[in-house]
């Protein structure tokens, strides 16, 4: 155990932790595997500027070959799921921090707050899928 | 300017960071799913709902509303997931460089975000939104 850095008036105290210290409690590792959501968050958000890149360019074949790409496909599979994980643990967290008052002395669970959200995102998804592909 | 002044200025600089970061979450958490299964799944494998669809619409090139929807999902999915990463990292054991970490992230981010809206117009000025009769 060591200090380190005083950012204030006080010194800051912390415990010195190794880079796999989140593997020794599962509540840890859950944390840990919700925060590297973002990396495949960030990855796929690369990834389609890199597609609009192709389209915008006219390689409209090499666009059609990269998004057939299986290893592409794999990805996006991947991708979407990590996205999914973020979105149900973002409802849940959400649940948390900010409860919705229900009366005078009710509030929404975590639970609730990640039910209504999880009915929100499948009405947002078929709103997106009306409004840009089948209307 | 006062040491107090500027340390003011950067802590309303930090809270409105951490403000869009969080925005960018909901929108990763409301709006990316259904992207990525339409552009990356749906499409190359042929399933509903963009089955026999054209590629216009599949790449949400219909009207000024779906290209405002793709620079909101993607530039709030990256900003989100950038400002969230180069936050993780330094927790993984490289927390003596987590400056460059940070510099490098708000430069993807910067530089992600320019490329984003300059393709979107691009592409957004070579279609034709009058074919396919949607107006904004």
């Amino acid at each position: 155990m060591t200090s380190e850095g005083s950012t204030g008036k006080y010194p800051e105290y912390r415990k010195r932790l190794g880079p796999g210290w989140w593997l020794s409690n599962p509540r840890y590792t859950t944390y840990m595997i919700r925060e590297l959501t973002s990396f495949f968050v960030s990855i796929y958000a690369i990834i389609y500027i890199y597609q609009l890149s192709l389209l915008a360019m006219g390689n409209f074949s090499s666009y059609d070959i990269f998004v057939r790409n299986p290893a592409t496909i794999v990805f996006s599979i991947i991708a979407l799921f990590f996205t999914l994980y973020h979105a149900f643990t973002w409802f849940y967290l959400i649940g948390r921090i900010q409860p919705i008052k229900l009366g005078r002395n009710k509030s929404t669970t975590p639970l609730q707050a990640l039910a209504i959200n999880l009915v929100l995102l499948l009405v947002i998804s078929y709103a997106v899928v009306y409004l840009f592909i089948l209307r | 300017m006062g040491k107090a002044k500027r340390e003011y200025k950067a802590d309303k600089i930090h809270a409105l960071l951490w403000g869009i970061f969080s925005v960018g979450g909901f929108i990763a958490a409301f709006l990316l799913p259904i992207l990525i299964y339409i552009n990356n799944i749906a499409y190359p494998l042929g399933l509903w709902p963009v089955a026999n669809s054209s590629l216009i619409k599949i790449v949400f090139m219909v009207s000024l509303l779906s290209a405002l929807f793709i620079f909101v999902t993607i530039g709030g999915s990256l900003f989100h997931g950038i400002f969230r990463f180069k936050t993780t990292l330094p927790e993984l054991g490289l927390r003596r460089a987590s400056s460059i970490i940070s510099a490098v992230g708000y430069i993807i981010i910067t530089v992600g975000l320019i490329a984003l809206a300059y393709y979107l117009f691009h592409l957004y000025q070579q279609f034709d939104p009058s074919l396919f009769h949607r107006i904004i």
